[in-house]
Order: structure tokens, then sequence, then C-alpha cells
């Protein structure tokens, strides 16, 4: 039986960010990682978003390209519009716009890299620190007494002690479960994330995606949108959904962008092969549940901080790893690890981080997501409305203003389905996301006029014109 | 090039030693289907009226549990395998 201060279960970079911040408090740190070395078991290869860079520039500034070679910015995206029958109708690119407010948020939207490189580069500050890692090693159960956490024990029958455990073990998460705060995700606060990894030579990736190192396939016709990351020299291309979502094998929705006519003239040109094939849980929910009892507190996925909209969960795992520290010191500086002292842990990251105003719009943000992506009826008008609105002009079929017209018509068409969706789902947004300044627009003096005017601006709308015959 | 031609197993690491870490309660097993539907792998078949796992599952699990997950009536048990063992993400 050993002892220590603190016993964080995961290598991951909630596990990792905790052992670190743990051992520079002095504490008696102990961390472990099934894998034979941190990251070789995720597979979220990821964007680090520019947040990390804020929020820690010191340690940030340290990952280059000599210890992460497969580091790449995503200074665009680009985001395919995918008809139901397999076509691009049409392509946006996207990079950070105006509002952004700092570097290096203004210069990439994420900086992509290998899990297999960016994990063992996270433990490695940790044990540099002084934490004691422990890898290749399963950690099997938890000790209790009295109800309260007082160790682990790894598959070996060997004890760990520490008055706080911190779960960083991840989506399947054995502390979450035997320290009683959750059995099974409830099935749409988890997704199943398939992904394959393709090689592609560096200088190819370099010269034809230059500096679009991002993409999001927006599909119409029944198959989830995927997303598509670039490395150093190979990319990812995956796609999640909820638990109950999957009518048909998850490969086979992949497959499907994968075999797309435009997706496989992609692979063509960047001489990419299929390298290795990926699945993953993700949690993604409305709101996270209870993060804590007593000697324990869980952190990252183990928690389900991933956010609600696009599921960044490298970020929040390595906030929450910060702030359960915190705690924990206070706790251990006390000698109170009740889950009376340790529900502090939960207040402050409800109200004093960014994962609290991130959940704090959480069920909208999640449901909207819910609502389109993933979710093949609104697709199925979602892509032709917007590619119809936003490139439709760019035609020379007819004298532009005819154009306008038709356009218009169109759009129209799809308004009776899209209104409810768009109803249910952005005003809410919208009003969460404003509530501070929500008394300046409901302002009564106007709202009966907008309430009118709609009406009267659908009704000017064109309809589609009945073709006019000519005769021959 | 098609993706759909591509062996999974050809395209995944595996660590061997472990001992079993999937496994299923038939009792409890209410035929839903969903463990089927789910694995990508296909490490789960029906054989007379039975779901059964793949005799080869610990050379081919990609270790995603989706499959516990997703079962309702909790027939299916799992846990990872031994440390150090099962699938490696070279490129994860
Ligand atoms: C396909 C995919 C793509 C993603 N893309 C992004 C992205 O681009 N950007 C982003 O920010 N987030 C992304 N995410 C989310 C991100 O991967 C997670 O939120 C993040 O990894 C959470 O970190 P963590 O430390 O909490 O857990 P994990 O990274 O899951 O780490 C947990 C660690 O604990 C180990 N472990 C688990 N149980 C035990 C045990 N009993 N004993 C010993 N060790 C154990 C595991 O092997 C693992 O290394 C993605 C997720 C997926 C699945």
């Amino acid at each position: 039986m050993k002892e220590y201060d603190i016993v964080i279960v995961g290598g991951g970079p909630g596990g990792s960010m905790a052992a670190k911040v743990a051992a520079e408090k002095g504490l008696k740190t102990i961390f472990f990682e099934r894998g034979r070395k941190p990251g070789e078991k995720n597979s979220s290869g990821c964007g680090l978003g520019p947040r990390m860079w804020r929020s820690w520039p010191d340690m940030m500034k340290n990952l280059t390209e000599d210890k992460c070679p497969s580091l790449r910015a995503g200074r665009f995206a680009r985001n395919y519009l995918v008809d139901k029958k397999g076509e691009v109708s049409a392509m946006i690119l996207a990079r950070p716009t105006e509002s952004v407010t700092y570097e290096p948020a203004k210069s990439f939207i994420t900086m992509n890299c290998y899990r297999s490189e960016f994990d063992p580069w996270m433990a490695d500050l940790a044990t540099n620190a002084g934490a004691e890692l422990k890898c290749s090693l399963l950690i099997k159960g938890l000790i209790k007494e009295n109800g309260t956490v007082k160790g682990v024990v790894d598959e070996k029958g060997e004890k760990y002690m520490a008055p706080i455990v911190i779960g960083a073990d991840g989506a399947v998460s054995m502390v979450a479960k035997q320290s009683g705060l959750r059995d099974k995700w409830y099935h749409d606060h988890i997704t199943l994330v398939p992904q394959y990894d393709f090689y592609a030579p560096r200088e190819k990736i370099d010269l034809i995606m230059h500096e679009e190192a991002l993409a999001v396939w927006w599909m119409a016709g029944g198959i989830p949108s995927a997303y598509q990351v670039f490395f150093g020299d190979g990319f990812h291309v995956g796609l999640g959904n909820w638990m109950q979502s999957w009518e048909k094998n998850p490969l086979y929705y992949l497959n499907y962008v994968v075999n797309l006519k435009h997706f496989q003239r992609l692979i063509k040109m960047l001489g990419a092969k299929p390298r290795e094939v990926q699945a993953h849980l993700l949690p993604w929910m409305p709101y996270p549940e209870k993060t804590y009892a007593n000697g324990v507190m869980l952190i990252g996925d183990a928690a389900g901080f991933p956010c609600p909209l696009e599921a960044e969960g490298i970020f929040p795992a390595m906030e929450s790893a910060e702030i359960a520290v915190e705690v924990a010191a206070e706790a251990i500086a006390e000698g109170d690890y009740s889950e009376n002292k340790l529900k502090e842990y939960e207040r402050r990251w409800q109200e004093e981080s960014s994962i609290g105003t991130e959940f704090d719009a959480g069920p909208q943000l999640w449901s909207v997501w819910k609502a389109l992506p993933f979710n093949a009826k609104n697709m199925d008008w979602f892509i032709p409305m917007v590619s119809e609105a936003l490139t439709g002009i760019f035609d020379w079929s007819e004298p532009h203003k005819v154009r306008i017209r038709q356009i218009v018509a169109h759009v129209k068409k799809y308004l009776p389905q899209a209104m409810p969706t768009l109803m249910s789902e952005f005003v809410p947004l919208f009003t969460k996301a404003l509530e501070d300044d929500m008394g300046k627009l409901m302002d009564p003096s106007i709202m009966p006029t907008l309430i009118n005017l709609l009406p009267k601006l659908m009704s000017l709308m064109p309809d589609k014109k009945k073709k006019r015959r000519r005769r021959k | 090039m098609n993706i759909n031609d591509f062996d999974l197993k050809s395209i995944s690491t595996h660590i061997e030693g472990t001992g079993d870490f999937i496994s299923i309660d038939n009792d409890k097993c209410n035929l839903c289907n969903r463990c089927l539907v789910i694995c990508i792998m296909n490490l789960w078949k029906k054989r007379e009226g039975k779901i059964v796992l793949a005799e080869d599952y610990k050379q081919k699990c990609v270790e995603c549990a989706a499959c516990y997950q997703v079962c309702e009536p909790g027939a299916i048990s799992f846990q990872y395998p031994a440390g150090g063992t099962g699938v490696v993400f070279e490129q994860g």
C-alpha cells in the first residue's frame, strides 16, 4: 500500500494537467495511464483551441514542431455543403472573423496535432514537475470506507491511498461508476465518433490545402455531418452521432462521405492512403451532472465537459483540472475531504470558469446541434436553402433581376419547413445569449411593428412563376 | 480507390496479452440488435437466435465501449483490457 496526497486516474490532457498543477503545489501526486504511453488510447486527434495559449501562455509556447511533428495550424476551414445526391452544392471558406479579439485566435481556429504526440508532451510536464506516472497499468477499482473514497486499486491488486481521487479517466469512467456518480450515460448525452486517419505526404498537404487545414462536410441525405482535420503528414475524417441515432453501422455513414466524388478527388490529389481506423465515445450533453462525491472529483470527459455545440473537450478538461486541484489543495489544508467541501469545485466551474459560461447556454446550443448537422430531415432543406441564398446569384442563366426573383421564390419555398426549426432552435439560443440586453430588444414600442411587418414581408416575396410557354 | 475495399484489421494495431474484457449475459439480452449495428468492427453476431461475441474480438476491438453503452438491459459487460495491451492508435 502506497500513500499520496492526490491520486489521478487517467493520463489524458485532464489527468496530466491535474498532476502537473498538483505537483507544482508540492502535493505528493501519482497518475495512471492504461496505455503503454499517454495518448495511444485516444483518437481525438486534435484541434487544440486558442484559449489554451491565452490561459497558459508559458506552457503552450513550448509546444513546438520538434516535440510534436504533426502540428499544423488550422487557419481556414472549408465548409462543403453536400446535397442529397452527394454533390458539393456550395463551399464556404471560413477564417477567424473581425470580431475575434486576441492572438493566436485571430491566426488560427485550431492548432492540430496527434494525441499520440500531445498527450506524452503534457504528461512529461507533469513528471518534470515531480508527479509520478505509471503507464501500462489499469486502475480497476476505488477503495471506499464509510461511503468515502480513500484510494484506488490497480489490476494487480496494488493499493494507492489518498484523501483525494481525481477521475480523469475519460468517457468510460470507472471512477464515475464506482463512486456512484454515473452508471451509464443517457443515450443522448454521449456520442460515438468513428474516424479514419489517412496518410498524405507533407508537401502535398502544404501545396494543396495550404492553410485550409480544417473542413466540415455539411451533409444532406440522412448522413451526419463530418469533419476533416489536417496534420503534418495526414488527416482525420470522422463523424459522430448520439447512441440511438445509428440506424446502420457507423462506418456506413463515414464511408459514404469518403466515397463522395469530391472527397475521392481530394484523396487522389493528395496521394492519400487510409492508415488507421479509430472510434471513441465523446460526451455531448446539454448540462453536466454532479461532478463530486466524498473524496472524489470528476474532470474532463469523465465529467461531461466537452462543449455542447462542437464538443471541444481538451481545453475544458485542462481548465477543470486546474480548478479541481485548487479545491483539492484547500481540502487537504483543511483536512476536510467531504462532499460538502468538494462541492466548492462544482461551484467554481459553474460560476467562475469558461465551462460554466459555455453550459449556461448549454441546453440551447446542444439542441441546435442536434436539430441541424445530425438531423437528416432538417439538413435536406438547410443545405439547398443556404446554397441558394449564398451562391445563387452567381449565375448566368438569366438576367440577374430574374435570378434574384427566382432565388427569393426558391428560398421562400423552403421556409414552411425551415421556420419551425429556426424559431424553436435559434430564438431560444439568441434569447439566452442576449438575455442581458433583452430589455432593449423587446422594447414594446417596436414589437407590434415587427410582428405586423413579418407577414407583410412574406407576402411581398415572389412565388415561383409558372413557366411561360414560348411558341415555336 | 474505395474505402470499402479495405480490410479494417489491416489498418489497426493491437498489442496481445489481455484476458477477456467483454462478455454478454444472454439471459438479460432482449435481442434489440443495437450492439450488432453499432460495432464498427462487426464483432457481434447473431447465431441461432442468440447474440454472440466474435472469438477473435481481442485482436480487433477498438475499445470504444459503444456496445456496452447502447445495451439497455445491461446484458453486455465491458472493462478495459489489461494495461499495456489492446488497441493502439498511432495517429489518434
Ligand atoms: C474523434 C474525436 C475528436 C475530438 N476532437 C476534438 C478536438 O478537435 N478538440 C478538442 O478540444 N476536443 C476534441 N475531442 C474531445 C477530446 O478528445 C476530449 O474531450 C479530451 O480527450 C478529454 O480529455 P480527458 O483528459 O478528460 O480524457 P481522455 O483524453 O479520454 O483521457 C483519459 C485517459 O485515461 C486513461 N484511462 C481511462 N481509464 C483508465 C483506467 N481505469 N486506468 C488507467 N487509465 C485509464 C485513458 O487511456 C486515457 O488516456 C474529440 C473527441 C473525439 C472522440
